[in-house]
Parts: structure tokens; sequence; C-alpha cells
């Protein structure tokens, strides 16, 4: 019974490992760009009501 | 071998000087930013994807995740991995289904309440919100001491004033940054935290394991039951089918709805990218439990091995099984290696910080202060209203951290605060989403029902010298399914009138 928990949490753990490595750095690359639109965005000026009629 | 000897030297110290001053400084330079309230509490609704999941990443990995989940791991073993599995499956099939984040994100709110009051009625917006709040600030009420503690741990600085003037040092820095830029300033931050913590996190696991050996972790020690070390079912493994239960149910409501990382969501640029944020982030889910759990569990072989340090947690005056961890990584990594981590973990401390104290500072703004208010209240108003709230609970959670300690262990405390408010709003909201007879007062009733949850943080529930004994994770469970039963027993003896305008607001939006 114990060796196939063992064997579950191996999976997990390097899975873990592995998985969240990639990620992050999917993430950092992704993440960097879409900063740059965010601000971008943020730093358009703001709609006025006469601009919604 | 010193308990609390550490390779932290100078150089760690001006690693993690160096690192804190960069999200004050953020935070300074995003204040031109926020324009509007909506900036300040949701950056605009402009996160798109890769920033969206960095930013809950940070939120949900913080400083407080990697202590209790090292603690779990330090007292369980392997067998408290299956909290981080049942959690990554439940975050997982939010994401692939969409289940309540998608519509949340539809109907373009701020806050949770401010859904209560869409689909019941203003006073359910209000008494979710002070429920919310109150469930919300006293589950971060631990945050400031697990944070110093680490500090202490790690830095070797053993004084007994140490808590104090850590926990007062790391407030005063979330509370600057948060209360200047607000969640722009936190967006960016935690984007900056994400990618040190990750590296940290990847490395420090190397160093955890070489230190104690991969054949070495993969054996229970001498020192724990090797049965319950591994399968959290069995007998002595301090889990046990209810908690496990338990988990399934917290954890799937806590994925959903926690404010803070609901929040992600609401911010997200469309209702897609909240759903694709959440089947991409069940990954950082996992890892967020099960790296912290790694290290406790290698701070536990260590410390078994060594009978000094494993004297020093048993027995009369033993040190907190919190300790654990920071003690075991002082002395795992070298000096340099080790103020980067410690500079990562600050990172994680201050990225949960400021979110937390961002949400439910919102929460009183919009769901409490601005509805029970005749007038209506200006942004800047509320802007400022905001600020003074993060201030005020910066100074609730430096009392409460200082006197209060959690009966069982840290996750259970905050698993049991937790469900103060996720057990009445997860009823709440699927029902007010997917089912149409769902009423205000079945709504009240559910939400009221959370409080009993108030009862797991109670002495009886640590089991020794007390009159009689209730478990944390039985009043946990129970509390959601008392809460459940209120919303269906109340909705269908006391229904709403047909014509409630916004429940037609809501289902309109829905389409």
């Amino acid at each position: 019974m114990n060796e196939s928990w063992q064997l579950i949490w191996k999976i997990v753990l390097i899975f873990t490992l592995g998985g969240y490595s990639l990620l992050a750095v999917i993430v950092f690359i992704g993440g960097i760009r879409n900063i740059i639109d965010m601000l971008k965005d943020l730093g358009m000026p703001l709609e006025s009501p006469e601009d919604k009629t | 071998m010193d308990v609390f000897a550490t390779n932290f030297k100078t150089i760690d110290w001006i690693i993690v000087m160096v690192y804190i001053c960069i999200p004050v400084a953020i935070g300074v330079w995003v204040k031109k930013y926020v324009r509007q309230l909506s900036d300040f509490i949701v950056a605009g609704r402009s996160l798109k994807l890769f920033i969206a999941i960095a930013t809950l990443t940070g939120t949900e990995l913080g400083l407080v995740t990697v202590m209790y989940n090292a603690e779990l791991g330090f007292k369980h073993g392997f067998s408290a991995f299956h909290v981080g599995v049942i959690e990554t499956v439940c975050i997982l099939a939010i994401g692939l289904t969409g289940f309540i984040v998608y519509k949340l994100r539809a109907l373009k709110i701020m806050t949770i309440p401010e859904f209560y009051e869409k689909r019941f009625n203003y006073k359910v917006r209000v008494v979710g919100g002070v429920i919310l709040a109150l469930g919300g600030i006293l589950n971060m009420g631990l945050f400031l001491q697990a944070g110093a503690r680490f500090m202490m741990g790690v830095t070797g600085y053993s004084n007994p004033a140490g808590l104090k003037l850590f926990m007062s040092v790391m407030l005063i820095m979330v509370l600057i940054y948060t209360v200047l830029g607000g969640m722009i300033s936190v967006v960016l931050n935690d984007f900056l935290q994400f990618t040190v913590l990750s590296i940290g996190m990847i490395i420090g696991s190397f160093y955890a394991i070489s230190k104690v050996g991969w054949s070495n972790l993969l054996k229970a020690p001498e020192a724990a039951d090797s049965a319950s070390w591994f399968n959290p079912v069995a007998e002595g493994s301090g889990f046990g089918a209810i908690y496990v239960l338990f988990m399934v149910v917290l954890t799937f409501s806590a994925g959903a709805l926690w404010q803070s990382g609901t929040q992600r969501a609401l911010a997200a640029k469309s209702p897609k990218v909240a759903k694709q944020l959440y089947a991409w982030s069940s990954v950082s889910y996992l890892a967020r439990r099960v790296i912290p759990m790694l290290w406790g569990i290698c701070a536990f072989i260590f410390v078994s091995q060594t009978p000094k340090l494993l004297s020093a947690f048993q027995g009369a005056g033993a040190l907190n099984s919190q300790y654990g961890m920071p003690i075991f990584m002082a002395k795992a990594l070298p000096s340099g290696l080790l103020g980067l981590i410690a500079a990562g973990m600050f990172a994680a401390f201050m990225s949960t910080h400021d979110s937390y104290l961002l949400s439910w500072s919102s929460v009183i703004t919009q769901d409490i202060i601005a509805p029970v208010k005749k007038s209506p209240l200006s942004d800047k108003r509320r802007l400022l209203i905001t600020r003074i709230c993060i201030v005020s609970i910066g100074l609730f959670l430096l009392f409460w951290g200082l006197w209060f300690e959690a009966p069982v262990s840290l996750w259970n405390y905050m698993a049991v605060t937790g469900t103060i408010y996720l057990a009445g709003a997860f009823t709440v909201i699927v029902a007010g989403l997917y089912w149409k007879r769902a009423s205000s007062t079945g709504a009240l009733i559910a939400l009221f029902a959370g409080l009993l949850a108030v009862l797991g943080i109670g002495p009886w529930t640590r089991g020794d010298n007390v009159p009689f004994y209730l478990s944390d994770k039985f009043i946990g469970l129970a509390t959601f399914f008392v809460a459940f039963l209120g919303m269906v027993i109340g909705s269908l003896l006391f229904p709403d009138k047909p014509s409630h305008q916004s429940r037609t607001e809501i289902q309109e939006d829905n389409k």
C-alpha cells in the first residue's frame, strides 16, 4: 500500500518541479509583453461623456 | 548544532534590503496611472493572460502559503500532498468549465458582494460584505506572524523581540506601496515577485533535496510513522476521510471565490481570459502546495537526523513547528542563495499581503460603507476610504499576530477562517447564478450560517486539556452543509417577488 502512495507522490513531485519550471519561463516571456500593453492602455486619456455621444 | 545557526550573512542582508526597495519605488511610479477607482481596484480591467497568471500566482503563493504548507509537510510528510492535488484538480475544473468565474467576469463587477445586490438585494450585499471582510481579515490575521517567524528562522535572529520588530517593518513596507499604487502597483510587483520566487523555489528545491538525498527523501524517517507519512487516510496521519472531503469542498469554493484570487478574474481583459487564467494557473496552484511541502519534508528528515534539533521540536517548550522549514533552509542553502530565497519569500509575503489588504479594504468601501451612505460617494472619496481601511486593517493584523496562536496548525486556522466567508458565499453565488428560485432570505441564512466556522478556531479544537473536543475539520465541513441547507430551505419557504429587477439584469447579462 505504502509503495503505491510513494509512487504517486514521486510522480506528483517530478511533475510539479518540471511543469512549474516550464510555466515560469512561458509566463515571464508573455508577461513582459502584457505589461507593456497594459501600461499603454492605462496611459490613454479617459473617455469624456461627450465622446460617448 | 545550534538551533538558530544560519548561513545568512551580510551579503544576504544586502540582497534583501535592495530587493524590498523595488516594490516601494514601483508604488510611487505607478501612482500616476491611478485616475479612477477601477484603476485602483481592478487595474482598469486590463489584464491579459500571462500577466494575470503571474499576478494570480503572486497572490496565491505568499510567504504564509509557503509557511503553512511547509508546516504540513514537516508534520505529516508526503500525505500532505493530497491537499495540493485536490486543489489543482478543482482549479483545473474551474478553468476548463468556466464554472462561476466566467459568469462573474461577464457581469463586470468589482467585488463579490456587488453580485449579491445585482442578484438579490442591498441587504444581502451589506451582510455579505461584512462577513467577507470579517472572514478575510481574520484569515490574514496570522500572515505577519508567520512571515516574521520565517525571517527569524532564516536570519538566525532568535531574540524574542525579533517577532515584533520583523512584523512591524514588514507591515510598513507593504502599507506604503499598496496605499500608493493600488492594483496596478500590485500587478507589477506580483510579476516581479513571481519571477524571483519561481527562480528561488526551483533552485531551493534542488538544494533541499540534495541536502537530505533523493533516496532518504522517499523513505519515512524513523521519527515518523511510516504508514501515515505517505497515506492521508491512514490512522494517525492527522487527516482522514472527513478532512479530505473538507479539502475538496474548501479548495473548490476558495478556487472560484476567494476574493483576492477572484479579483484577478474580475480584472481580466475578458471572460474568456478569466477562464484560461484558471486552467493555466492550476500548475502554479500545485507548485504553491507541493514545493513548500517538499521543503517541510526535507526539513523534518534533516531535523530527525540531528538529535539536538529533534529535541528542540519535541516535549515541553518545543519550538513551533513553523520554524522547522526556515531553520533547515538557513543551514542547507549557501550564503547568497539564502539571501535570494529570503528576498523571494519576502516578496511573496508582500505580494499576498498587498492583494489581501486591497481586497478586504475595497469590500469595506464598496460593499459596506458606500451602500450604507445615503448620498453617493465620489471616486476620490472612495479611494481615500479604501486607503484608510488598508492602514486600519494593517494595524489590526499587527496586534492580532502578536497575541493569537493557531490552535492546531497554521493551515487549519486558514481553512476554518476562510470557511466563515466561503461557506455562505459559495452557496449564495452558485445558487444565485444557477438556480432561479434562490431567494434573498435563503441567501441571508446561508451567509449567517458561515459564521459557525468561527467555532473552528476555539480552544476546544486543540484536543487536550479541554472539557469537550470538537474537530476543526468537522466544524468546517458542517458549516458548508448548514449553509447549503439554509439556502435551499430559506429559498423554498420565503421566495422573492418574481418582479425583482436585479434578477432580470443578471439573466440578461448571462445570455
